[in-house]
């Protein structure tokens, strides 16, 4: 279970995270939507590690795992997808995807050829730089790198921008089928009707504290979460 | 006409080929000039102390009986722990505060004085002349040509090209790259950022002092003398693209080709100004260098 207790984070003076918890099982996609700026990129990114929390806790099945540094946080079983893909342009498809396989934590569990089956597009440009990539091939890319290390956790941030529809529809399968895998996913998405067809339950941030929470398949919270998200 | 053959096989080809040797031997200083600020950022200040460092090495190590050859594997290793140690004890102390640059700067400029000042102690001020591990010539189509300097050239070629498939060809190599892209992501993938950085740094001035082994036979070994180096190296690194191992390699043995060759046609007391007015025009009109950081070339 993941257990995110009472976490808070700055940069410089701001105080961007205001005590934001949240708990989710095995197998749960958990939505964290809020308008641009209210903190759901920094609540992902203080949970990976790239930004050390001013406070709170982070646990992963009881283990304390609180500002660890990103490598120990992969090593935990967390996998970042973050915004923009941050695919490296200069190694190729293939070189991207074994540096996926570091993760993997049962050696020799994953291989590539099962990332080729899933993503037959990739295989197509294994030997191509990252940067030569379409948007959403480099979207596929970014997934499928994380994903070859059957995370325990899965941390999204805005997996449909700028992607066309079709795109869009094969990232939320992934989704899918990553929570059907067992992976806990947190969602940051601005594509709200879409995300809340793949999500259990969801967060809504205002100023970097939660000001909603709910489940995603009661209408009378969706309801309330398109009315916080409207205003 | 044969005044023209006798010129080009005994002034310009003996000329030339010691133009590469010395080329060769920017290129492996570059190197890991290049190497360390590409991945780290960091203008490694102290890089041409620890060429002196390697030189010294090997000329202790030799007074105790030690074969040349051994050396030069065993200088290079000896200098890895102390990378490591200068990475994770000074350098990422600093790393992360304030202007990175600028204090990383700051900080192997004076690591640069102490080092230096080191030598001085424990070797003198004087100027050590370590014997050629290869005396004599060899003949190359009429050419006669030191044999150390042709091994010199030799032994540079293998070992830039045993960095270059480490770095574009293997997995450490990929993700030393990653790391240089995007130390976030290249961490989030699993890839230990701290160890890659230390583990650069380290290869960087085993590469330094590499070249100072090397160089030893043929230049003087005296505590500054990473000096003149140093701002050839750093020259060859800008022209070549700031991180950009390619760019080190091309851009090392042109200029040194260019200053051989200017010695002969203009005078050799014009070397430095013709290879620094390149840096310059360099910097006016393509300043990221010929080519980009590692990995982009």
């Amino acid at each position: 279970m993941l257990h995110i207790e009472n976490l808070n984070a700055h940069y410089g003076l701001a105080h961007v995270l205001q005590g934001i918890s949240l708990h989710a099982e095995r197998g749960e996609v958990i939505g964290i939507f809020g308008r641009n700026g209210v903190g759901k990129t920094t609540f992902l990114k203080a949970i990976a590690g790239w930004l050390k929390p001013s406070g709170g806790r982070v646990l992963l099945d009881g283990t304390d795992l609180t500002a660890q540094s990103a490598d120990a946080m992969n090593r935990a079983g967390f996998g970042f997808v973050p915004e923009d893909r941050r695919v490296f342009p200069g190694l190729t498809v293939e070189e991207n995807l074994r540096l996926g396989l570091l993760g993997v934590r049962v050696k020799g569990a994953k291989s590539l050829d099962l990332a080729f089956d899933r993503f037959p597009r990739l295989a197509e440009r294994r030997q191509q730089p990252g940067n030569t990539l379409s948007g959403g091939e480099q979207q596929m890319l970014a997934m499928a790198r994380v994903v070859l290390a059957e995370p325990t956790v899965v941390l999204i941030d805005e997996p449909s921008e700028g992607l066309a529809p079709m795109i869009v529809a094969e990232v939320f399968a992934i989704i899918r089928e990553m929570s059907a895998a067992g992976s806990i996913v947190l969602l940051v998405e601005q594509n709200v009707h879409e995300a809340l067809a793949v999500c259990d339950r969801f967060i809504a941030l205002e100023r970097g504290a939660v000001v909603l929470a709910g489940e995603a398949d009661s209408e009378p919270d969706r309801s309330a979460l398109l009315k916080e998200l409207a205003v | 006409m044969p005044d023209i053959m006798d010129y080009l096989q005994f002034i310009l080809a003996p000329q030339m080929l010691n133009g590469l040797a010395l080329g060769i031997s920017v290129v492996l200083v570059a190197l890991g000039l290049t190497i360390i600020f590409g991945l780290l950022d960091v203008i490694n200040m102290s890089h041409g102390e620890f060429y002196a460092v390697g030189a010294f090495t090997a000329l202790a190590l030799s007074a105790l009986g030690l074969n040349y050859w051994v050396l030069l594997a065993l200088v290079p290793i000896l200098l890895l722990p102390v990378g490591v140690l200068v990475e994770r004890y000074l350098i990422r102390r600093v790393y992360d505060g304030g202007d990175r640059h600028v204090s990383t700067l700051l900080l192997t400029f004076g690591l640069a004085l102490v080092i230096e000042d080191i030598l001085k102690i424990i070797f003198g001020p004087n100027t050590h002349r370590p014997a050629t591990p290869l005396p004599g010539a060899t003949e190359i189509l009429g050419v006669f040509i030191p044999t150390y300097r042709l091994a010199l050239i030799g032994i540079g070629f293998v070992v830039i090209a045993a960095v270059a498939l480490v770095v574009y060809r293997t997995r450490l190599g990929a993700m030393v790259r990653a790391a240089s892209y995007d130390r976030n992501m290249a961490a989030s993938l699993g890839v230990r950022v701290g160890w890659v950085y230390s583990g650069a740094y380290a290869f960087g001035i085993a590469l330094a002092g590499l070249a100072g082994v090397l160089l030893a036979p043929i230049y003087s070994v005296f505590p500054t003398m990473g000096h003149d180096f140093i701002l050839l190296a750093v020259t060859v690194v800008i022209v070549g693209g700031m991180g950009s191992i390619w760019g080190a390699v091309v851009a090392g043995i042109s200029l040194t080709q260019v200053q051989a060759i200017s010695a002969l046609i203009i005078s050799p007391v014009w070397g430095d100004a013709i290879i620094f007015g390149v840096m310059v025009v360099v910097l006016m009109f393509r300043p990221q260098g010929i080519f980009g950081r590692i990995g982009h070339a």
